[in-house]
């Protein structure tokens, strides 16, 4: 296991050099210049030769990506090009703090629920309650967040009042506080991956439940809650934990449309506003943070799915 | 008419006040102007009363200050106490808190509740000694002018008191900085501050309307203190003479909150403590207004507006406006070249169906120049009304010999522009043009396509690599001179166009140094003719600038350069 860890960190390291690569290479063609921008349009060409320079834009290429490198490598990701003097961790930080707090109720919402949806139909397949939580997860699933986070805002946080339209908590408002902000935008994420997961847990409990074990279990006089969660949960989630760790970084980083409509202040809209400035050191290490974060999730997912199933777990070990 | 009163008053004035009261005495001006143009010009309220009295009050007036309605909401009786909060536009990244070069409506609002101007607003929309300047007053031709300062501006950094030298410093970096509205107007050291409670400003060239560029209306001249250097941001270094002192600025999520400056010289406001919220998307702020999460909204359009529009305990305010969206062509190069082709785009404009789209009838039909009907010079007789004629659009385009009618249309993503770009892309189809429109996100567009900078080597080209086609917007000004100055006159620093005319140039200088009605509105009835037949660039519209807040909260006051004045304002618990 401990192996398989450490094989899985070089790899990481392996796959963030490329990831480094290949952000840097598509900054480099952005067609707007970075010191002009920053200079204003009634900058004289001096004062933006003069910002070219102290930027290190002019450097050459190689210089440009050791520098990024080096930067990642001591955690000292510079300063924002479109705020100067304002250190890039500074900015990331509460960012990737807001996305994580949704990110975290959106799962605690969604997970449970769509765990739960997959399992039931799973175990009324073919029958009204399977077609129902099926149909309304494609139904749902086919709306994009920020579209449905739109229609929560309007019919609850305006129309009904029950809960806030926009998420800007006050400063001073306590964690449950900031949750009651936050809730509208992880409903509507609610609403996209409830049918995703269901549809895979359903796959998988299906499988689960039409399984030689299960049956063995059946007819060892265990009831049927027992037998799925004793048998089938461990077997049928295994999708499922695979498909969230992937998700974690569109999660963390995608949902710029539900920020927006949100107001929310999370790393998908930093990362818009890095990519409009541009705002290459902003951009950089925003799009580092989402690829660390996803590398963590999968390596996590996978550690997990090898506890659940002691055949993963061999091969983990063998490897 | 009381000629003896009228007599004595005229002797107590100089060349420039006098023009003014005779015009309004010999009624080639109405009251409302009179006010307007005695508010500019230095006249006090009280006198301006004395000399419409001596000549006798006209039933079928307009009343003065009367006509402009909602700028504000009137004095603050309400609440002591209580925090606010404001709907602001999310400020570019690019801009920052630098008074100086600041860019868009978001930091505007940010600064100016910390600094101060010279000028400040009236309770009409003018301009009045509301702020740091209790008058002012013209030389003779107009060439100097003397603005007292007020007793009592502290900074809050230093606890020093304001004095001219402060104001001659500001002057100068405007001058470095290239202030749109203060270039060719004052040069370095123009300002005279051997005392300190005066500052003395000499001009380059005689202007009629300069204490307008020192106002408010001009969003960069917030006055400093001397030591201020250059670059230095709020955030940074918090300072000001204001009412409010600002606690923090998170530049993340473009939130400013400020408490109550207890030194303030205007008293005590009523509110503890401020909150400038923002917001990258317009209908998001909507929405928050809507469920009343924000108590003021800085700017909304009538577009995805109708919720507060319909909202009876919502307050709409609608302050004087002359903001329109220019759409320039880049004339010195290509077929925008050719000014019938330019006049041929014109005709295709359907300026009707743009107003009551894009703002529910809640806009004035322009006419391819950007004088207002409300300013006094304005000259109604100057030009006919362009409106939409394919005919004579597809006759210019035969008579220009020119065959691809293909473009862009560049434009930023604020407000209603996409769908302004839309409209002209559909009614120009109608005479063959075939434009694509191509929508960047307002920071992009205005660092790009809009004025990238001055060419190296040609003075005529101030704004060399500009879009062909594209649509800017503009923010209110009291009078045109940044609208002709800085976006049409030849190395004007916002002249996307590049249009370079020497008789639009003269006439602009003409009307700047016309400190007389009749000199202006001769000079402006000019500016109206040449634009309207060159068509350097064309004018649709000049649509109402919308804000409001709660019914709740009283006393605030705005402007169509996205101010939100709530030094005076209270909130209902």
């Amino acid at each position: 296991m401990v192996r398989f860890i450490v094989r899985r960190l070089l790899l990481s390291i392996v796959t963030l050099f490329i990831i480094l690569l290949v952000v840097f290479a598509l900054t480099r063609v952005f067609p707007s210049d970075p010191a002009k921008q920053l200079a204003g349009p009634f900058a004289s060409e001096e004062r933006v030769a003069q910002l070219t320079e102290s930027l290190g834009l002019d450097d050459p290429l190689p210089t440009q990506f050791f520098r990024l490198v080096r930067d990642v490598v001591t955690l000292d990701f510079g300063e924002s090009f479109s705020q100067p003097g304002v250190r890039v961790i500074d900015l990331v930080r509460p960012a990737l703090w807001n996305s994580a707090k949704l990110v975290f109720l959106a799962l605690m919402i969604t997970l449970p629920l769509s765990i739960v949806g997959g399992i039931v139909a799973a175990r009324k397949k073919d029958t009204i309650i399977d077609r129902s939580i099926v149909s309304f997860g494609l139904a749902s699933a086919s709306i994009p967040d920020f579209v449905s986070g739109v229609l929560l805002q309007f019919i609850i946080g305006v129309q009904l009042g029950w809960l806030p339209s926009i998420s800007n908590a006050p400063a001073d408002a306590g964690f449950f506080g900031q949750l009651e902000y936050i809730l509208l935008p992880a409903l509507a994420i609610l609403f996209v991956y409830f049918g995703y997961i269901a549809r895979i847990t359903r796959a998988g409990a299906v499988t689960a439940l039409d399984s030689d074990y299960a049956r063995t279990a059946y007819m060892k006089g265990m009831s049927t809650s027992e037998v799925v969660r004793k048998h089938v949960l461990k077997n049928a989630l295994q999708p499922t934990v695979a498909v969230t760790g992937t998700q974690m970084g569109y999660l963390f980083g995608g949902l710029v449309g539900l920020e927006r409509v949100f107001n929310y202040p999370g790393l998908g809209n930093l990362i818009l506003r890095a990519a409009l400035a541009p705002d290459f050191p902003l951009l950089q290490t925003s799009v580092v943070a989402v690829a660390v974060i996803f590398m963590i999730a999968t390596l996590t997912s996978d550690l997990i799915i090898a506890w659940m199933n002691p055949r993963a777990r061999l091969d983990v070990g063998e490897n | 008419m009381d000629f003896k009163r009228f007599d004595l008053m005229r002797r107590n004035v100089g060349p420039v006040e006098l023009d003014l009261i005779e015009s309004y005495a010999q009624k080639k001006i109405n009251r409302r102007d009179f006010v307007k143009r005695g508010t500019i010009v230095g006249l006090s309220a009280p006198f301006m009363g004395a000399v419409i009295a001596a000549c006798g009050s006209d039933a079928a007036e307009e009343g003065a200050g009367t006509d402009t309605e909602g700028t504000g909401s009137g004095a603050a009786t309400g609440t002591v106490g209580g925090n606010l909060i404001i709907g602001n536009q999310f400020g570019d990244a690019n801009s920052g808190l630098d008074p100086a070069t600041m860019l868009d409506l978001g930091t505007y609002n940010v600064v100016s509740q910390c600094f101060e101007y010279l000028v400040g607003l009236g309770d009409d929309g003018n301009i009045a000694a509301t702020a740091l300047a209790t008058s002012w007053s013209p030389n003779a031709d107009g060439s100097v002018w003397t603005f007292e300062l007020r007793d009592g501006p502290v900074w809050q950094g230093s606890g020093e008191p304001l004095t001219s030298a402060d104001v001659a410093a500001t002057m100068d970096r405007a001058v470095e900085f290239g202030n749109a509205g203060l270039a060719g107007v004052i040069g370095e050291g123009s300002v005279d501050a051997s005392d300190p409670t005066k500052a003395v400003i000499t001009l380059l060239e005689p202007n009629g309307n300069f204490p307008v560029l020192v106002s408010l209306f001009n969003t960069q001249s917030l006055i400093t203190p001397a030591d201020y250097s250059t670059g230095t941001t709020l955030d940074e270094r918090p300072d000001g003479t204001g009412a409010w002192k600002l606690d923090s600025f998170d530049p993340t999520t473009f939130v400013a909150t400020y408490s109550r400056n207890e030194n303030w010289w205007g008293g005590s406001t009523n509110l503890d403590t401020i909150e400038l919220r923002g917001f990258s998307d317009i209908g998001t702020a909507v929405t928050a207004m809507s469920s009343r999460e924000i108590d003021v909204i800085q700017n909304f359009s009538v577009i995805g507006g109708e919720g507060l529009l319909n909202d009876d305990s919502f307050n709409v305010l609608t302050p004087p406006s002359s903001n329109h969206r220019q759409v320039p062509f880049n004339v010195q190069q290509g077929k925008w070249n050719n000014p019938q082709i330019r006049q041929a785009l014109a005709y295709t404009f359907d300026r009707e169906q743009m107003v009551n789209t894009l703002f529910a009838g809640r806009a004035d039909i322009a006419n391819d120049h950007p004088i207002t009907s409300g300013l006094p010079f304005f000259d109604a007789d100057a030009t006919p009304q362009r409106t939409r004629d394919i005919e004579m659009a597809k006759q210019l385009i035969a008579d220009s010999g020119i065959t691809d009618l293909t473009g862009t249309i560049e434009c930023g993503d604020l407000g209603e522009i996409p769908e302004f770009a839309q409209i002209i892309q559909q009614n120009a189809a109608e005479a063959g043009f075939d434009f694509q429109v191509n929508v960047q996100s307002n920071s992009t567009f205005y660092g790009d396509s809009w004025c990238p900078g001055p060419s190296e080597t040609d003075p005529n080209l101030p704004c060399d690599g500009s879009a062909d086609l594209d649509i800017v917007d503009w923010g209110h000004r009291p009078t045109p001179d940044i609208f002709l100055g800085a976006a049409l006159s030849s190395g004007g620093v916002w002249n996307g166009s590049n249009y370079a005319n020497p008789e639009f140039d003269q006439k602009l200088s003409d009307y700047r140094t016309s400190v007389d009605v009749a000199g202006q509105k001769e000079a402006i009835g000019s500016i109206q003719s040449i634009l309207h037949e060159d068509a350097p660039a064309l004018y649709a519209y000049f649509f109402n600038y919308l804000a409001g807040h709660a019914d709740t909260v009283s006393g605030v006051q705005t402007t169509a350069l996205g101010h939100v004045i709530v030094s005076g304002a209270s909130k209902d618990a």
